[in-house]
């Protein structure tokens, strides 16, 4: 790729500063204003990897404020979905979808149940998720030649604090994936800048480390040996996430300010779709998890007037009377927004002859349907972006499970096989690719 | 491709006959899964009196086909249909657990034709299931985040605590501490690499201040001083001597980085980097290969159970002596080390997630309703409850007064909120007169706040609390699609919250578990939500509209419950209800199988049985002293399992 000129993109953030941003890996992609771009510069748009985010929010949602009454192209937004005015053609909204996995021998409560077979299409185990999750499936496939193979991100902390309940993403049987909670250290992970002695020397002190962990295992039982292998690929991991850093890309992304506040989570939610969209754009990962709040969250709402309460407990107390009713609208409308602005974000980065977004497929999900319930069949999910010629713009009514979205998605947009035994009825989806 | 039997509710079409065993795992073992028969008849459970051997989860399909043959004992050779096994989950005849099995369904039948089978086969064809599940295979244990903090001050001077901005332990059996959740993902890996890197910076910023290197170095290439530095600090970072390789390792790297930057203090910074972020820092691998350091393995145990860090140059001493290896020498080590002030943080922590403390500190209240439940007040509730511990602990009281100690340490918040006079100092002794209504852990707001809505009492969250926490039993949690509302008090019908939780009994499908919980958090229904006694229960009824007032009514309360499973429970009130937990075996036990859980960082399987039951012994005949219980721990034979110090002492150099 030929870089002729650095770009710069302009974005807003919540607090209306215009923050500066540069894209020098794609900057070949873009003429000086940095919109169009340079014919001879472009690639076809087929040759552009999708990338793939699995968004999550916690508790149920209020039915009735949230799916839309009618089908197809012309439905109407409904007030939870409202803030998806300027990207509605970008999604698509898709009711009756069933988690069959939350019907599995979970061992914990009717929320850990759903997300563990939302998520990893297994029984809950008492300690974690008895597989893999969709993203890491995916992530295994597509995430071998990134300089993150996935990235776990979230917003909101608070929850009962189980393993469970913290974390949507699993290596595999009862191997979380927590997700990086604090812009600061994402923006480290992603951005910090290093120099070349820098480089080599983390590389060997973590030769020294690696030397260590090699032989320790040859003398522990097989379990150890296990955790040991993991500890090495780990090293692995970061040695590569080193040895790739983009180069000077940090130097253009504007640190994120001290967070005083860490439970203002709008603002971090924004920096962390900021920060994931920057990741994306500069080739460092495919495949991210995004975390709004926890499974069977508590967080508080006081930015909606909220005082007090904890979503949970919003969901069970008189849960049906009309101010319960309302003041949950208000919650899953406020996930809707911090959705939409991520897919405006991806949106406003140009890359090959659309945008971002056009190579993005996300899927948008909570652990259940109606909360009060608890209901896990007829979930009401969000697919958004045009990777793979995914079908959006509209409302369908579906009766099929969770898996058949994740293996029609894997098939024919990512071109993996979703090998993992995720209780399927075992039918593509032909209404939504 | 075939995806997990899409449920075994959906597709029972075409079942093939029960002709041989295998029929069991496809078939009966899902149907048992789904009607959570484990959940209570196993050891931790609300009928661990009739326990069924379940095998592991992930158990081998071997396993769980032998499970289905020892079965056969609840089967009726003569009259199958008689058999327990058919008639207690579908509830034919009495079952505490209520109907697991819907009389007449398609699982029944599969139940059915099981049962047939093991009649047909008669007893020979259950075979024995007993061999007692191992240990969980040696997992080795990772530093918690406190103890990574610790270690780091203890070790380089650090006080920066960098694993508080590390992704969080979570909760998973009851802990944060489990072993089989300190997996090493990627983005944890990285944040020990960042700290390390930022630890040995600040280690050597401004010269050797923490005095790590023990001699002067004459020059950037003085090798004598640089391996004294490397087999010192390897010491205390690694809890043991380095190998030779290890050795030869770290002075290399040390030479490269000095020689490049003709600075001795460099070379320094690169071996307390890589050592601070190389597995025998991070993992309890003290003992080594065929444990040729097992004495340093047993140093550090005691170190990170009892002081939550590090071992210090004494116990390091000991360790090279050999001076840890028999329970005598143990006993006399915990002694000294349970008198370091040490000591008392570290146990704070286990009582913290014991009691889940944070809880009361999260919690929500309405502020209309109960304008005293402050950020401070919460606090104070948990002071209170850590005071009442450290007195119980480190003053030699009986254990089991925790739930009927008719005293408490409140501040002046906390005595107006109990309507007692205010105490002579902060957090001073008070002693709670009968008309105080309260006693022990159960009277005190760290529980009853923290279990409990922002409005209303939760009967259920007290009674749930009290059996996972204090009674070791995990309780199911409801089926899903069950709507979990429960009728409005309206001023025709104004009713009591236990009034309206009487749903959950008269409905089968909630009455099989909610009898576990509810009548045991009847017996607090004098707490409110705030843990404030009253003697009625007072419901406010909002008006027909906005404008018409809210109507206040006052009910008579009725505290009389039981704990389902415990004979002779009945109580009257919370007092009655704690002196029954006190004297109580499977209460008294809990205590001692928490403990192992945190101190060994997994759950107790059937091999532990034995442990378990000396350390109780040693506990009760110490007239339930915990500093007793500690003992019992380290000089328990588990507690050098894997070790083998004794054969350790021929290879010791």
């Amino acid at each position: 790729m030929k870089l002729t000129r650095r770009t710069f993109l302009r974005g807003v953030s919540l607090t209306g500063a215009a923050v500066r941003v540069g894209l020098p890996p794609l900057a070949a992609m873009f003429n000086s204003n940095g919109t169009a771009f340079a014919a001879d510069a472009v690639r076809p748009a087929s040759t552009i990897d999708p990338r793939f985010v699995l968004w999550f929010n916690g508790n149920g949602i209020p039915e009735r404020y949230w799916i839309p009454e009618e089908t197809g192209a012309d439905y109407s937004l409904t007030p939870c979905l409202a803030p998806l005015t300027r990207v509605r053609n970008y999604v698509h909204v898709i009711s009756g979808i069933d988690n069959l996995g939350a019907r599995l021998a979970g061992q914990g409560n009717g929320h850990m149940n759903a997300i563990c077979g939302l998520m990893s299409g297994t029984a809950f185990t008492g300690r974690g998720a008895g597989g893999p999750s969709f993203d890491q499936i995916l992530a295994g496939g597509i995430g071998a030649k990134s300089r993150f193979r996935s990235l776990q991100i979230g917003v909101a902390q608070e929850s009962h604090g189980e393993n469970m309940q913290r974390n949507m993403s699993w290596a595999g049987y009862e191997r979380a994936l927590p997700p990086e909670m604090i812009p600061h250290n994402l923006f480290d992970r992603l951005f910090g800048i290093r120099n070349e002695s820098w480089v080599a020397r983390k590389k060997s002190v973590l030769d020294l480390v690696r030397e260590d962990v090699a032989e320790i295992e040859p003398s522990l039982g097989h379990a150890d040996r296990q955790r040991l292998d993991e500890h090495l690929s780990s090293v692995r991991d970061l040695e590569r996430a080193i040895s790739s850093l983009p180069p000077d890309y940090g130097k253009h992304v504007k640190e994120p300010e001290d967070i005083a506040d860490l439970t203002d989570y709008p603002r971090i939610a924004k920096i962390q779709s900021d920060l994931l969209v920057h990741a994306f754009a500069s080739g460092q990962t495919r495949v991210a998890s995004y975390m709004l709040t926890k499974c069977q969250s508590l967080t508080r709402f006081p930015w909606l007037g909220l005082a007090g309460n904890r979503h949970h407990d919003y969901t069970h107390n008189n849960a049906g009377t009309p101010e319960q009713q309302r003041i949950l609208r208000d919650i899953c409308r406020w996930h809707v927004e911090e959705f939409a602005y991520f897919l405006e974000r991806l949106h406003s980065v140009p890359e090959g002859d659309g945008t971002l977004l056009d190579h993005t497929c996300c899927i948008y999900v909570h652990e259940h349907a109606e909360a009060n319930v608890h209901k896990c069949n007829g979930l009401a999910i969000l697919l958004a972006g045009g990777a793979g010629k995914m079908k959006t713009g509209m409302h369908t009514k579906s009766h099929n499970s969770i898996a058949d979205v994740y293996q029609t998605l894997a098939e024919e947009v990512f071109h993996a096989k979703l090998d993992e035994p995720f209780p399927t009825f075992q039918e593509k989806m032909s209404e939504i690719v | 491709m075939i995806r997990r039997a899409a449920c075994a509710l959906i597709a029972f079409a075409g079942l093939a006959d029960a002709t041989d065993p295998a029929f069991f795992g496809a078939k009966v073992y899902p149907v048992f899964e789904a009607a959570q028969c484990r959940a209570c008849h196993a050891s931790d459970g609300v009928a661990s009196g009739t326990r069924l051997h379940f095998p592991e989860r992930g158990a081998s399909a071997q396993d769980i086909q032998s499970f289905g043959l020892s079965l056969s004992v609840l089967v009726d050779h003569v009259d199958p249909s008689k058999s327990l096994l058919r008639l207690k989950p579908t509830r034919r005849i009495p079952h505490t657990g209520g109907e697991r099995i819907k009389p007449g369904s398609d699982e029944e039948r599969i139940l059915t034709e099981w049962i047939q089978y093991l009649a047909a086969n008669g007893a020979g064809a259950a075979r024995p299931t007993q061999t007692a599940s191992a240990q969980p295979g040696e997992i080795v244990r990772r530093l918690t985040h406190s103890q990574y903090n610790n270690t780091l001050h203890d070790l380089l001077g650090d006080s920066t605590r960098p694993a508080s901005h590390f992704p969080s332990e979570d909760y998973a059996d009851g802990f944060k501490n489990q072993l089989r959740m300190q997996d090493m993902p990627p983005v944890l890996v990285e944040a020990y690499s960042a700290a390390a890197e930022k630890a040995a910076l600040n280690a050597f910023r401004n010269g050797d201040t923490g005095h790590l290197i023990p001699c002067k170095a004459a020059s950037a290439r003085d090798t004598v001083c640089r391996d004294r530095f490397v087999r010192s600090f390897g010491l205390r970072a690694f809890r043991r001597p380095l190998s030779e390789a290890e050795f030869r390792r770290y002075t290399a790297a040390f030479t490269a980085q000095a020689d490049a930057s003709a600075s001795f203090l460099e070379g320094a910074r690169t071996v307390v980097e890589a050592m601070v972020q190389s597995p025998h820092f991070l993992f309890h691998v003290e003992a080594g290969p065929a444990g040729r350091w097992a004495d340093y393995a047993i140093a550090s145990r005691l170190s990170y159970l009892l002081w939550d860090t590090m071992p210090d140059q004494a116990l390091l001493d000991a360790a090279a002596k050999g001076e840890l290896r028999t329970p005598a020498q143990r006993q006399r080590w915990v002694q000294r080390m349970l008198d370091n002030p040490l000591a008392h943080p570290a146990l704070d922590e286990f009582f913290n997630e014991w009691l889940r403390l944070e809880k009361v500190l999260n919690a929500a209240k309405d502020r209309r309703r109960y304008p005293e439940f402050t950020p401070e007040l919460a606090a104070a509730m948990v002071e209170e409850t850590r005071r009442l511990l450290r007195h119980l602990v480190w003053d030699d009281q009986n254990f089991t007064d925790f739930f009927t100690a008719d005293y408490a340490y409140l501040n002046a918040d906390l005595a107006d909120l109990y309507r007692l006079p205010p105490p002579g100092g902060e957090f001073e002794l008070i002693h709670l007169p009968a008309a105080a209504h309260r006693a022990g852990i159960l009277g005190e707001g760290s529980f009853l706040a923290a279990n409990a809505g922002p409005i209303e009492t939760s009967p259920t969250a007290r009674g749930i609390f009290v059996r996972e926490q204090f009674l070791c039993q995990h309780v199911p949690p409801p089926p899903p699609n069950v709507n979990t509302n429960l009728p409005e008090a309206s001023e025709d019908k104004p009713t009591t919250r236990r009034q309206r939780l009487s749903e959950h009994v008269d409905n089968p499908v909630c009455a099989s578990c909610h009898r576990l919980m509810d009548p045991i958090g009847f017996g607090l229904e004098n707490y409110d939500a705030i843990g404030r006694y009253r003697s009625k229960e007072s419901i406010q009824i909002a008006g027909a509209d906005a404008k018409a007032k809210t109507r206040k009514i006052d009910l008579p309360l009725d505290t009389s419950g039981e704990v389902a499973g415990i004979p002779d429970s009945a109580f009257t009130d919370s007092l009655h209800l704690g002196a029954i937990l006190a004297n109580s075996r499977v209460c008294r036990e809990c205590i001692v199988r928490q403990m192992f859980r945190y101190a060994y960082g997994r759950m107790e399987t059937a091999a532990d049985q034995d442990t378990i039951q000396a350390l109780f012994a040693g506990f009760r005949d110490s007239g339930f002293h915990f500093k007793q219980l500690l003992v019992e721990l380290v000089t328990s034979p588990e507690f050098v399992r894997g070790l083998n110090p004794s054969s350790a002492a021929k290879r010791s150099p």
